[in-house]
């Protein structure tokens, strides 16, 4: 077969057609609906009363700290907002109450684990990703540093070491990946929180659990389960006796983030119309060239005829 | 062989079915046996079984808060701290200013009170997601009244941090805690407020001593969700008792009153406690002093519509409950007379005059018969 420059650009392009097609279908596969089947957790604030222990044993199941007990007991930390860091995968913040100042509102942070997680649509290696049991978890070999995850999160999760040189990793909670592998295992937070404000489970049956909290005291709930819409719903969920804004809780509305920028994406490259735009252009290009070279060709043969 | 093998199969087959109806949990299958049954084999003749409080068991049954154990050691969970050393019977004392052991030992069914580890399991189950495990329950329980109470929610309150060769052992007087056991609360006569937002009827006098005595209701009837901090400020000072909505206690019995008339709580002055006599014309000292508002007034809510003459309520065939002192009519019985069922005499109806020409022949002379 001869084998022309034309011929492998043609090629070229039905290839390009069939593989934009095929991962278009793979990204509508996994819908939310797929993904709500995991398991995640139910943080009930109004239980929360600050006793910072699950940053302890998150810290100590993750090794990211080697701070005693007694330093968990200090509720001077409170007074300036803290914020998740390479070595803190979850902080505990505290808020005022406006209803009761004795009362202050305990929320503690970490990676929501959305259901369709904005961090892993923008890595472009694939290190981080959705397990089916609702964790999203990083592969720090598959990792090349270009911290893209940490700009596409909307909630400022993940975080870098900056301080280490040669090695240097994004770090962000794992929901005790291997820890609930285990039959009946918890995650450390989860296993630790002595008030059970932390609630463990599948993600649809702890959805119907918060509405059945809400529903049962409906004076003391706000009417909203953070996490069940937002992004396009998250693993982790909370309740508030408080409005969530008033907790500095993003407001996010229900369209997941990737749906943006993939469809952007997706919609170029479907059926391969960009590549086949580009390449209808350069043929047309080159055919109005010939077709002027070849017109001139034929006139100065014809003016010789004459 | 192969035939009693298949009848043998034919007979498990169809006892099977049977026996899996019986048991209440054979088919969901969702708690394990010891879920509820003590034994790991429970047999039809000994089931085993626990005293399982069911979410619509109600009521505790009544145990003085005196007969309650002192302390108990809460080691089941002890981790990073020692166990938690618990003054029972001084936090029983305590909730009989509330509505007593139930405060704590919620849906437990009759029988013995059961501690929070008879229901909730040390590990969180996933079948049960809505209960709380081990920890979450004492932790829940005494931070649901310490977190009120003074607002110190730090883990050393409580718990002493574990240290080798620290052992826990029990205090030697069960009242050492606080000093002292609750000094007695004096039940009021009658508290009068003032309602500032009521103009020309400001004053409800509430007669805090007639309900309790006179209409026989309990403490709880009102007082539901007591505890320290309802009373006591964190440097244990009694405060007055302040309430966001007083109507809220008052409108349990009083509903269609507190709805619709006002003034049926407020008035222009002070009031003066119940009186049978000035509400209804009808004196009860003579005959049913001590008589429960209920055993006349059946219908519960509505005291009205009794007629006043006696055999409006003492039919032909009225029996006493007790025996009755007739000297209060200003006839005293002798023995053989006080025998006699009361129709014996009052042939025409209780209330009418006695006829005792039915067993007389003569009038015998009343007179003589005073008290």
């Amino acid at each position: 077969m001869d084998l022309n420059r034309r011929r492998f650009l043609q090629f070229l392009g039905m290839g390009a057609v069939g593989t934009v097609s095929v991962s278009a279908a793979a990204a509508e596969s996994s819908s939310l609906e797929d993904a709500s089947g995991g398991y995640g957790v139910l943080v009930d604030t109004t239980e929360c009363i600050g006793c910072r222990k699950c940053e302890y044993a998150c810290n100590r199941e993750h090794r990211l700290t080697d701070l005693p007990l007694e330093r968990y007991e200090d509720t001077s930390v409170f007074e300036t907002e803290r914020w998740l860091q390479a070595n803190a995968y979850t902080v505990v913040n505290r808020f005022p109450n406006p209803e009761d100042e004795a009362k202050p509102v305990f929320v503690k942070s970490q990676c929501l684990h959305c259901l369709d997680p904005a961090c892993a649509s923008a890595c472009l290696v694939g290190a981080l990703q959705r397990q089916e049991n609702g964790a999203v978890t990083y592969d720090a070999w598959k990792c090349m540093g270009c911290r893209y995850c940490m700009v596409a999160c909307p909630f400022q999760v993940p975080a870098y070491e900056y301080d280490n040189a040669l090695t240097p990793q994004v770090r962000k909670c794992t929901l005790c990946a291997t820890r609930t592998a285990q039959e009946g295992g918890l995650p450390a937070c989860v296993e630790m929180c002595p008030q059970n404000c932390l609630t463990y489970g599948k993600r649809s049956e702890l959805l119907a659990l918060a509405h059945e909290k809400i529903d049962g005291n409906p004076e003391l709930y706000e009417d909203h389960v953070y996490g069940e819409t937002e992004a396009g719903g998250t693993s982790w969920l909370y309740l508030a006796a408080r409005p969530f804004t008033e907790l500095k809780f993003q407001e996010i509305g229900p369209e997941p983030i990737p749906r943006l920028t993939e469809t952007i994406q997706h919609s170029i490259f479907k059926f391969g119309a960009l590549p086949l735009m580009l390449y209808g252009m350069l043929g047309a290009v080159m055919r109005i060239a010939r077709s002027g070279h070849g017109g001139h060709v034929e006139t100065t043969a014809e003016e010789e005829v004459s | 062989m192969k035939y009693l093998i298949a009848i043998a199969c034919v007979i498990t087959a169809s006892a099977y079915p049977s026996a899996a109806q019986e048991h209440p949990a054979s088919d969901a299958g969702v708690p394990a046996c010891i879920t509820c049954h003590v034994s790991e084999n429970p047999t039809e003749q000994d089931a085993a079984l626990k005293g399982c409080p069911r979410p619509n068991a109600e009521g505790a049954p009544a145990h003085e808060s005196s007969e309650s154990p002192d302390f108990f050691i809460l080691d089941k969970l002890s981790d990073i701290y020692v166990p938690v050393v618990f003054p029972h019977k001084l936090h029983a004392s305590m909730t009989e200013m509330g509505i007593g052991c139930e405060q704590c030992h919620h849906n437990n069914p009759p029988g013995p009170i059961l501690g929070c580890s008879a229901c909730h399991e040390i590990k969180p189950e996933q079948a049960n997601l809505k209960q709380p495990a081990l920890k979450g329950a004492y932790h829940r329980q005494c931070l649901g009244c310490h977190r009120e109470w003074n607002h110190e929610t730090d883990c050393v309150v409580c718990h002493a941090k574990r240290e080798p060769g620290h052992s826990v052992t029990l205090p030697a007087d069960s009242t050492d805690i606080m000093g002292m056991l609750h000094p007695n609360i004096e039940e009021p006569e009658v508290k009068v407020y003032k309602a500032e937002d009521m103009e020309g009827t400001p004053f409800v006098s509430f007669h805090h001593r007639e309900h309790v005595q006179l209409f026989g209701l309990k403490c709880t009837a009102c007082h539901q969700r007591e505890n320290c901090s309802s009373c006591h400020n964190s440097e244990q000072q009694a405060l007055p008792r302040e309430r966001e909505d007083p109507h809220q206690d008052c409108i349990r019995c009083h509903t269609e009153q507190v709805n619709n008339d006002c003034t049926f709580c407020h008035a222009e002055t002070e009031r003066p406690g119940f009186d049978h006599e000035r509400r209804t014309g009808f004196v009860l000292s003579t005959f049913h002093e001590g008589v429960a508002c209920a055993q006349c007034h059946t219908q519960k809510g509505t005291f009205t519509g009794q007629k006043p003459e006696c055999n409006a309520c003492h039919a032909a065939d009225w029996v006493p409950t007790k025996p009755i002192d007739h000297a209060v009519t200003g006839v005293a019985l002798d023995e053989t007379h006080a025998q006699l069922g009361c129709i014996d005499c009052h042939t025409n109806g209780i209330g009418t005059p006695a006829v005792c020409e039915a067993c007389h022949e003569e009038k015998p002379d009343i007179a003589k018969w005073k008290p």
